[in-house]
């Protein structure tokens, strides 16, 4: 019984180490490299993130980039995952290694949670200011409420300098111009400590005198009342009324110092504007799609019809941010991230231009490391195994043209 | 009491022991209250404490107190009843105050780097003090409770309001009106934290106008009167000895 008791005590000194340690070190989340570890089906078939540009690849403290693109909605969004009526277009970074000093959707700024309408394509953009030096994988990034944060594409952007320099000056609508960075430090210090201050005076006053034992002794003996004296009846009181009198006071000069204060700005945004796309004149039917393991490719039999008044050759297919690309059509200038491009994933077994009014079958390779890296093959494991992509086509007066792709896929291992 | 069985020879030596005893206990219990409290409060009132964009007239006013007055309610149970000390509130803020500096310093400023003026913790120390003195003056649970839990709940606002002011003061930014509190939340980049977990400004109060903070806190206050007595009287069952038995000791 002893040892059972003895252990008892033990386990429950480490449980409370445990805890006291769990509670100090608690660090917000940070990292923004849960790109891989997401379910393959969440990338591909929810925000789809295209023409995406990242104005540099290093930047000074102090200066500003941006992440822009466009995302298109999709329209096969899966069961499992809650709509996009509440949702924060974000930014997938270590922390604020940046500031976020603006975000646009459709010319909107979104400091606050936005309404997305499946099926549609909205232009963004994230103004970033360079804070702490390092190099960092800046993601875009759209977190949606009941579904989770869902990464778009990432660079590496390094920023140089020291945060040490770093101001973030902000001018409020009573004419003053503050640093944001450090603005109400010293009043917030200044006031914790006289709180902290008179707490730890009041908790002195009593433990200069014998605490625990004597006392006990004293109360189970029953002379509890001689234990509080006149004086510390008048110090108690001094104690309360003084409270009482800096609370009041101090409130009174703040309202006086600030006389102009507004409460927190929250609630959702709607009636984010979409982007107009191009009438589509090409209709592609997946006649099936299957996934080559070994290979690291995925084979699809489209069926293309051109419906328009230009020949059109399929340049590029893109999912989950991983662009396979075919270099006789389509080349990419933009400096997107090498990881995640395949300049010659694409192969189509006839890719000459497909004249109005007719149609084609053909057999689209789209085949690089990164399914693997990324872990896109990973949805052959998934409960609902379904890929999904956008198709870029071009004409002859090279007008591109999008195309969403979504179908079942087979995985084949040999 | 006899001399003769006990391990100190003299009373002067009785009295060193006990003094030493008082600041053993006193620490530990110092430490134990940061441990728990903290990972109690972290828990129940958690983003509302962490960050100024959550520090609103409305559920921040009413959340904190009712969540932070469980422990003082406990302690004091135990350090009024069994010694008549009154200062088990005090301890319990200073304790959670403490804790919460150290891991706002070191983990939100010094390992992530969000800064300082955005995730510093709430001030809790004008409620506490007040408790611990009207339950010493009046040396009646109810009192306290009633009393005590009310005011804990009514002082929070304007205890914290010196702080929090300066930050409530509006910026026109790209057009849309905000407050430097909002905008410190929209800068200061939390990849876990999306704007719309934010519960802010949220609830039905709307028909007071723009005094819901000194609604909000009466509310709070009265929700504090009974989480007082709940805890309370968990403090008193926990400062039982009854479940000690005499021949362990
Ligand atoms: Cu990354």
């Amino acid at each position: 019984m002893k040892l059972i008791k003895d252990k008892v005590a033990k386990l429950s000194f480490v449980a409370l180490l445990i805890t006291v340690t769990a509670a100090m070190f608690y660090v917000p989340t940070a990292s923004a490299h849960g790109e891989k570890s997401q379910a393959a089906f969440m990338r591909m078939r929810t925000i789809h993130w295209f023409d995406m540009n990242w104005s540099k690849e290093e930047v000074a403290v102090n200066d500003t980039m941006t992440i822009s693109g466009k995302f298109f909605v999709f329209q096969g969004w899966p069961e499992t995952v809650d709509k996009p009526e509440i949702s924060f277009l974000n930014v997938g970074i270590p922390g604020p290694v940046f500031i976020r000093a603006g975000s646009w959707v459709g010319g909107q700024l979104v400091p606050r949670s936005v309404s997305l309408e499946l099926g549609e394509t909205y232009e963004f953009k994230v103004l970033l200011k360079a804070r702490r030096p390092g190099d960092w994988h800046v993601h875009s990034m759209m977190n949606v409420q009941g579904g989770g944060p869902i990464i778009g594409p990432g660079k590496w952007v390094t920023i140089t300098g020291s945060m040490k320099d770093f101001v973030n000056p902000v001018t409020t609508l009573t004419g003053e111009t503050i640093n944001l960075e450090t603005y109400n430090l010293e009043n917030t210090y200044f006031w914790h400590a006289l709180w902290y201050a008179l707490g730890l005076a009041w908790l002195f006053y009593w433990a200069r005198k014998p605490m625990f034992v004597p006392r006990s002794i004293a109360v189970e003996a029953g002379k509890a009342d001689s234990l509080i004296t006149s004086t510390d009846k008048k110090v108690a009181l001094a104690f309360a009324v003084g409270t009482l009198v800096i609370v009041a006071t101090s409130m009174g000069a703040t309202n006086e110092k600030y006389p102009i204060t507004t409460p927190l700005q929250a609630g959702l945004l709607r009636g984010m504007k979409p982007i107009e796309m191009p009438a589509r004149t090409i209709s592609v039917k997946v006649d099936d799609a299957t996934y080559r393991v070994p290979g690291r490719a995925m084979q699809m039999t489209l069926t293309i019809t051109n419906n328009g008044d230009s020949a059109v050759r399929l340049g590029e297919f893109n999912t989950a941010g991983v662009r396979f690309l075919d270099p006789a059509v389509s080349v990419d200038e933009s400096g997107y991230p090498d990881d995640l491009l395949a300049e010659e994933g694409l192969t189509v077994s006839d890719n000459s231009p497909l004249a109005p009014g007719q149609s084609r079958t053909v057999q689209v390779t789209a085949s690089d490391a990164a399914w693997e890296v990324y872990r896109l093959a990973d949805l052959i494991y998934d409960p609902d195994s379904r890929f999904a992509g956008l198709l870029f086509f071009y004409d002859e007066a090279g007008n591109r043209q999008m195309i969403t792709v979504d179908a079942p896929l087979i995985p084949s291992f040999i | 009491m006899s001399a003769s069985q006990s391990a100190v020879r003299s009373r002067a030596e009785a009295v060193k022991v006990s003094r030493t005893f008082d600041w053993l206990i006193l620490f530990t219990l110092f430490f134990v209250v940061l441990g728990g409290y903290h990972i109690h409060y972290m828990l129940t009132g958690g983003d509302w404490d962490f960050w100024t964009d959550w520090k609103d007239r409305r559920l921040w006013v009413t959340v904190a107190p009712i969540v932070s007055i469980t422990f003082p309610a406990a302690v004091q149970a135990c350090l009024w009843w069994r010694y008549r000390l009154p200062f088990g509130a005090v301890v319990c803020v200073l304790g959670l105050l403490l804790g919460e500096w150290v891991n706002r310093y070191l983990n939100f400023w010094g390992w992530t780097y969000f800064p300082v003026n955005f995730c510093f913790p709430s001030n809790l120390m004008p409620g506490a003090i007040v408790l611990d003195v009207i339950l010493m003056l009046g040396g009646s649970v109810t009192l306290t409770a009633v009393v005590g839990g009310l005011a804990y709940g009514l002082l929070f606002y304007p205890g914290n309001w010196p702080v929090i002011a300066p930050l409530h003061v509006p910026v026109e930014y790209n057009g849309m009106m905000m407050t430097l509190a909002d905008l410190q939340g929209y800068h200061y980049v939390r990849t876990g934290t999306p704007e719309y977990i934010r519960m802010v400004e949220k609830g039905t109060l709307r028909t007071f106008g723009k005094d819901v903070a000194p609604v909000s806190a009466f509310f709070s206050g009265f929700v504090s009167i009974i989480i007082y007595f709940l805890w309370h009287f968990f403090g008193k069952w926990f400062a039982q000895t009854t479940f000690i038995s005499s021949d362990d000791l």
